[in-house]
């Protein structure tokens, strides 16, 4: 299962040095999955998950996505869950967190300006070449060309789970059946691994998640969602484009 | 050189964003568990009483019969309701009432555990719209996770496409 990555540096730098930054950017998003994958025997994930490592003794990175995962399953009342599929899995959360590291070093680094897209959950900084906020699309959930939301943002994330893509993959964790109710939940804040661990846990929880996202939003996470007969909800302060 | 791009297709791990599956869930292990301090916002307080007004219960204020000041009938100070118990848990509402006029409504209610998202929090709703279908200049675009194939045919690979 592969993910695409798209990444544009919009920053005023010599076209050297951008390819230098896209490619240390490469080079730290497979790092992660050299070494968190559960498709890759020798991770460390699956080296904890035959004992051959403990917790206590792995990378402060694993820890701190074993920390996140627990602080996510309360925060999200146990609808996000990386023990969901029997074995440790924190696959859900360290995609969003991969990304928001590597912006962070592209930040340090230098680049100020850009966004990176990693399967259509974006983490943005600066702007846009033209000066302007970053402008990016919602997908529809059923016309796979048009846009259901425009949003405008400088700094922030933006991660969408839905069930069109790839079908009934969300699990209700109370039910065990595939999660009804919610066909696309988008979630934008501040940070990239919590806007994508929330956005999936929002639509586990089918039409109550609605009201869950209505409470995130009082901590600064903004949500988009499209009901799987069509109706559109979004919280008050969702940043949409003019 | 004013910016540029790329687009790389990797094999980022996170593709399957799989929540569930188990009803009986045990909470994460070891490290994760290990820090008690779970709350993330306020405990319930199933057992406080009422502060000043002991005894009156209800958490819709209470109707005093006295003759003096407020029109409104309610008495000044902060006021608890009795904690109602569910199977989610309890939840209590908290009154201030200031010149006879309710000021501030709160409640407590579970965070953890069982249930902050079915008990009804005293939050704004997200509010009904119609869904757009609408075809905008954006430099990005946010969809549920595609894999490499359906990249292909997605919004995202006509815009770093037309980039590159």
């Amino acid at each position: 299962m592969g993910t695409a990555v798209s990444i544009e540096l919009a920053d005023d730098l010599p076209a050297a040095r951008l390819g230098e930054l896209i490619a240390d950017v490469c080079r730290w998003l497979h790092e992660v999955d050299a070494r968190f994958s559960t498709y890759q025997p020798e991770s460390e994930v699956m080296r904890l998950r035959r004992g051959e490592l403990t917790a206590a003794d792995a990378s402060e990175d694993l820890r701190h996505v074993l920390n996140a995962c627990a602080d996510l399953w309360r925060a999200t009342d146990g609808y996000f869950d990386a023990y969901a599929g029997g074995p440790l899995d924190p696959s859900g959360y360290v995609k969003g967190w991969s990304v928001e590291v590597a912006s962070a070093r592209l930040a340090a680094a230098g680049s100020t300006n850009h966004y990176i897209n990693a399967g259509g959950d974006i983490r943005m900084r600066g702007h846009h070449p033209d000066g302007g906020p970053w402008r990016v699309g919602i997908r529809h959930p059923w016309e796979a060309d048009k846009l259901s939301w425009v949003l405008a943002l400088t700094d922030g994330a933006i991660a969408t789970s839905g069930t069109y893509e790839r079908g009934d993959h969300v699990i209700n964790p109370r039910t065990g059946k595939p999660a009804q109710g919610l066909r696309s939940v988008t979630v934008v804040g501040p940070d990239l691994s919590l806007a994508d661990a929330y956005a999936t846990a929002a639509l586990a929880m089918g039409e109550p998640g609605l009201k869950w996202l209505a409470k995130i939003a009082t901590d600064g996470y903004e949500s988009a969602v499209v009901t799987d007969d069509g109706r559109a909800f979004s919280s008050a302060n969702l940043p949409a484009a003019v | 050189m004013r910016r540029s791009t790329a687009a790389a297709v990797g094999t980022l791990t996170g593709a399957a964003l799989i929540v569930g599956v188990r009803l009986s869930v045990q909470p994460p292990s070891a490290p994760a568990a290990a820090p008690p301090s779970t709350s993330l916002v306020d405990n319930p307080a199933p057992e406080a009483t009422a502060k000043k007004p002991a005894g009156t219960a209800g958490g819709a204020g209470k109707k005093t019969t006295e003759p003096e000041k407020n029109k409104s009938g309610l008495k000044d100070g902060t006021f608890k309701g009795k904690g109602a118990t569910n199977p989610y848990g309890t939840v209590q509402v908290t009154l201030k009432i200031a010149n006879g006029k309710i000021t501030a409504v709160d409640a407590t209610y579970p965070t953890t555990g069982n249930s902050a998202t079915i008990n009804p929090v005293a939050v704004p709703k997200l509010k009904q719209e119609t869904l757009q279908a609408q075809s905008a200049k954006v430099a990005a675009v946010s969809g549920a996770t595609y894999t490499s194939q359906s990249y292909q045919e997605s919004l995202q690979a006509a815009l770093d496409s037309a980039k590159a």
